[in-house]
C-alpha cells in the first residue's frame, strides 16, 4: 500500500495505491500516523488506485476516523472502486466514515 | 596426497622452474665459453708440440750438416792418402748416432786410371758394426744416382728425397750430399752422409698429443717420409691419400705444404672431422699433425658432463631443500584447514593452534579465532532465541486449545435439524469464532470474525464469545443482544478492535427466523431444490466501534430442506498464490453443486477442501470459519 500525502494549508490531500492486508498494515499505521496527530482540518483520501482492504485495514481507517473526529476535523474517502467500498458497506463502515 | 603436500610441491616446482631456468641459462653459458676455450686451447697444443717437433728435426738435420761440413777440410787435406779417406767415412759414421751411412765418391777419373773410387762406411741393421767397402763398381754407377748428380749440378749441398738404399746400408735413407770442389772451384767429388728414416719415421710417429691424432712428414716431391702407416712411406705422395679422401680440402693441405707454409686447415679424415696443423722443416721437408676433434671434445665432453651432473644435482638440492622448507612453513595451513574442518563439522570449541610469527599466517589465525567466537556468540544467542520461541510456542499452543475449546462441540442431532461448524485458524489462535445455544425447539447460532489475527484478535474473540454465551441465552431480541453485546465489547476498548457478526434464532418448528447482520459477510441459503442465493441484510455497524449503535432486527421464514451456509471471510477472500481470491461467485457455485441429502457435516468438510484445492501451495492468510445448518 503506498501513501502519498500532500499539504494544502490546513488540508492534507492523500493517496492511497494497492493493497492493505495484514502484511503492510503495520505500514499503513506508521504512514497515516502524522495525519492522526496532525492538525489538518479537512483529509481527503483519493481511493481510486485501491484494491483491497483486511478487516485490520478497516480498523486503521476506524481510529483515523475517531482521532480525526476528536480534533473536530473531517475525513473524507473519494473515488472508491465498488468492490472495496462493499466491504465498508457490509461491516457498516460507510455509517461511521464519509465515502463520497 | 593432502592439502599442504600439494600446495608445497607446487610451490617447490615453481621455485626449481624459475631458479632451475636461471641455472641452466648461467650453465649454458659457462658451457659454451668453456667449448671455445678448450677448442682455441687444443689448437695451440698441438701447435706447441708441432714445433718442438720441428724443432728436434731440425737440430738433427743441422748436426749432420755440421758435421759433413767439419770433415769438408780434412778431406781436402787428404786427397792423396786413401786409406785416411776410409776412416774419415767410418769416423763420421762412428761418431754420429744419426748418420747411418758416409760416403766420399770422387768424380771418375779423378784418380787416374780409376773409374769409381768411393770410400763408404754404414752400419748394420741392428749390430751397429760398421763395414766400409769401396762403393762404386759396373754394378752401382754411383756418378748416375740423384745423390750424386743433384748437388753436382746445384753446386751447393742438397737433402735427396727419401729413397730405399738398395746399394749400401739397406734401409730407408736420406742422404744430405755436399759438392767438394778445389780450390779454383772445380768439382771433384761428393762427401755424404745418409740418415735413416726408420728411426725419423718411429721418432715422427710417437707424438700424439691426442689419442687418434698422429703426425706425418712428407718430402719436398710431397711422398711421405714419415707415416704411421709405414707402407705409405716412399710408396705414396699426400696427393694419392688426398685422392682417395672425398673432401678436397686435403688437396690444399698438401699444397700447402709443399710450398713451405705454415697453417691450420680443418677438413673431414676419413669422415671424422679433423684438424690438420703443419709446417716446414729447415731442408725442405714439411711435418703435419692430424687431431680428430672428436679427442678434442672428449676433455671437454667430460667437462660438459661433470658441469651437467652438478647442474643436476643442485637441482635436486633445491627441490627439496625448497620443499622441505615450504613444507615446514605451511603446517600451520594444514593446522588452520583442520581446525577449520573440525568447527565445520560441529566442534565449536576446537582449539585454533597458536603461530609464533607475526605475519599474514598470524592474520588468518586472528580471523579464525574470531570466526570462532562469533560462531559461538551466535549460536549461544540462538539456543536462548529458540528456547524463548519455544515456550512462546508451548503458550501458544495451550491458548490454542483453550480457544478451540470454547468452541462447542457437541453439535445437535436432531429429526428437524443438522448443524455442523468448524474454525481453522490461519495462526496457532485466530480472532474468528462460532455458537450456537439450543432452547427447546429454537436455535440461536452465530458466526463472528474479530479485526487482525493472531493473540490480539483471540482475546478479543474470547471476550465477545463470552458475551454472547450470556447474552445470548437471556431470550432477548436480535437487536437487543447486539446491541448488549456492542456496549459490553465497547467498554475499554482502547484498541479499536471489532468483531462483525451474524447472529440468528430459528424456530425449528415453524422456520421462522429473526436475524442481524452486523458488519458480517451475507450469508447463503440454498433452497429445497438447491437453488442458491446471498442473503442481502441491512449492514449494521460491526460490533465494538460505538457503543448504543441501533442495531436492526429482520425476519423472514425458511421452508424446510433449506440451508444455510455461514461463513467468515476467510473464505470469499482466501487467496491462490498469484493473488486471485476465491469470491462469492465461486461460493455460490460451490452451493449450487452441493448434493442435497449431504450432511452439515459433509457440507462443511466439502467447502472447506474446495477453498484449500483453490489456494493450493498458498498459504493461508485469514482465519477460516464455516457453519452449516440444514433445517429438515
Amino acid at each position: 500500500m503506498n501513501v502519498t500525502i500532500n499539504e494544502e494549508g490546513a488540508k492534507a490531500l492523500v493517496k492511497l495505491e494497492g493493497r492493505l492486508d495484514t502484511t503492510n498494515a503495520d505500514q499503513f499505521m506508521k504512514d497515516i500516523t502524522p495525519l492522526m496527530n496532525g492538525s489538518h482540518q479537512e483529509i481527503e483520501m483519493d481511493c481510486t488506485d485501491m484494491e483491497y482492504t483486511s478487516s485490520q485495514g478497516l480498523r486503521m481507517f476506524l481510529m483515523l476516523q475517531k482521532s480525526v473526529s476528536a480534533r473536530g476535523a473531517k475525513l473524507v474517502l473519494r473515488n472508491m472502486k465498488p468492490h472495496v467500498k462493499e466491504v465498508f458497506d457490509i461491516t457498516g463502515f460507510s455509517h461511521i466514515i464519509n465515502i463520497i | 596426497m593432502s592439502v599442504k603436500k600439494r600446495f608445497a610441491s607446487r610451490l617447490s616446482l615453481y621455485v626449481l622452474l624459475l631458479a632451475g631456468g636461471v641455472m641452466i641459462f648461467v650453465a649454458a653459458f659457462s658451457m659454451f665459453f668453456a667449448a671455445a676455450t678448450v677448442s682455441s686451447e687444443s689448437v695451440e697444443k698441438t701447435e706447441r708440440i708441432l714445433d718442438n717437433t720441428i724443432l728436434e728435426i731440425e737440430r738433427v738435420i743441422t748436426e749432420v750438416e755440421r758435421a759433413v761440413d767439419n770433415v769438408d777440410w780434412v778431406v781436402h787435406e787428404h786427397l792423396m792418402d786413401e786409406e785416411f779417406l776410409y776412416d774419415v767415412t767410418r769416423e763420421l759414421v762412428k761418431a754420429n748416432p744419426n748418420i747411418v751411412a758416409s760416403a766420399i765418391a770422387f768424380e771418375p777419373g779423378f784418380y787416374k786410371g780409376r773409374k769409381y773410387f768411393a770410400p763408404f762406411t754404414y752400419t748394420g741393421d741392428l749390430s751397429h758394426e760398421l763395414h766400409t767397402i769401396q762403393l762404386g763398381n759396373e754394378h752401382y754407377d754411383y756418378p748416375t744416382l740423384d745423390w750424386y748428380q743433384i748437388p753436382k749440378l746445384l753446386g751447393h749441398p742438397y737433402w735427396s728425397e727419401p729413397y730405399y738404399d738398395d746399394g749400401g746400408a739397406g734401409q730407408r735413407i736420406s742422404t744430405y750430399s755436399m759438392p767438394l770442389t778445389d780450390g779454383d772451384g772445380k768439382f771433384f767429388g761428393i762427401l755424404t752422409a745418409d740418415i735413416s728414416l726408420d728411426w725419423l719415421s718411429n721418432h715422427v710417429t710417437s707424438i700424439k698429443p691426442y689419442e687418434h691424432s698422429y703426425a706425418f712428414m712428407i718430402g719436398r716431391s710431397a711422398s711421405y717420409i714419415a707415416h704411421p702407416d709405414s707402407t705409405k712411406v716412399l710408396n705414396e705422395t699426400i696427393f694419392t691419400s688426398a685422392m682417395e679422401m672425398t673432401d678436397t680440402t686435403a688437396l690444399s693441405i698438401g699444397r700447402n705444404m709443399i710450398a713451405g707454409q705454415r697453417g691450420l686447415i680443418r677438413f673431414r679424415n676419413d669422415n671424422e672431422p679433423s684438424f690438420v696443423v703443419f709446417g716446414p722443416v729447415s731442408n725442405g721437408w714439411s711435418l703435419g699433425l692430424v687431431c680428430t676433434t672428436k679427442d678434442v671434445n672428449a676433455y671437454m665432453n667430460a667437462l660438459l658432463l661433470i658441469l651437467r651432473i652438478l647442474l643436476l644435482l643442485g637441482l635436486i638440492v633445491l627441490f627439496f631443500g625448497c620443499r622441505s622448507v615450504i613444507r615446514k612453513q605451511t603446517i600451520p595451513i594444514v593446522e588452520f584447514t583442520n581446525a577449520a574442518m573440525t568447527i565445520a563439522k560441529g566442534n565449536f570449541q576446537a582449539t585454533i593452534p597458536e603461530v609464533e610469527t607475526k605475519d599474514e599466517l598470524l592474520k588468518l589465525r586472528n580471523s579464525l579465532d574470531y570466526m570462532q567466537r562469533s560462531i559461538n556468540e551466535y549460536i549461544s544467542e540462538l539456543k536462548t532465541t529458540t528456547a524463548s520461541n519455544e515456550r512462546y510456542e508451548s503458550e501458544l499452543n495451550i491458548a490454542r486449545d483453550i480457544q478451540m475449546s470454547m468452541l462447542p462441540q457437541n453439535f445437535p442431532h436432531r429429526e428437524d435439524c443438522d448443524l455442523h461448524a468448524m474454525v481453522t485458524p490461519a495462526k496457532e489462535v485466530g480472532g474468528d469464532l462460532y455458537d450456537f445455544i439450543e432452547v427447546g425447539d429454537s436455535l440461536f447460532f452465530l458466526v463472528g470474525d474479530v479485526s487482525g489475527k493472531g493473540v490480539p484478535a483471540a482475546l478479543f474473540m474470547a471476550i465477545a464469545r463470552a458475551a454472547f454465551r450470556f447474552i445470548g441465552a437471556l431470550g432477548l431480541s436480535m437487536a437487543d443482544v447486539m446491541s448488549r453485546v456492542n456496549d459490553c465489547l465497547c467498554d475499554g476498548n482502547k484498541n479499536e478492535m471489532f468483531v462483525t457478526i451474524f447472529a440468528g434464532r430459528l424456530d425449528l418448528k415453524t422456520g421462522e427466523m429473526e436475524f442481524c447482520n452486523a458488519g458480517h459477510n451475507p450469508i447463503v441459503i440454498i433452497s429445497p431444490e438447491g437453488k442458491a442465493s446471498f442473503l442481502r441484510a441491512k449492514p449494521n455497524l460491526a460490533a465494538g466501534l460505538f457503543p448504543g449503535f441501533p442495531y436492526q432486527e429482520e425476519r423472514m421464514t425458511l421452508e424446510r430442506g433449506s440451508r444455510l451456509v455461514l461463513y467468515t471471510d476467510g473464505v470469499t477472500e482466501a487467496e491462490r498464490g498469484d493473488k486471485v481470491q476465491f469470491g462469492e461467485p465461486a461460493l455460490l457455485a460451490w452451493a449450487e453443486r452441493l448434493n442435497p441429502s449431504a450432511t452439515a457435516e459433509g457440507a462443511t468438510a466439502n467447502l472447506f477442501a474446495c477453498v484449500k484445492h483453490f489456494t493450493g501451495d498458498a498459504d493461508q492468510n485469514d482465519d477460516i470459519t464455516i457453519m452449516n445448518i440444514l433445517l429438515k
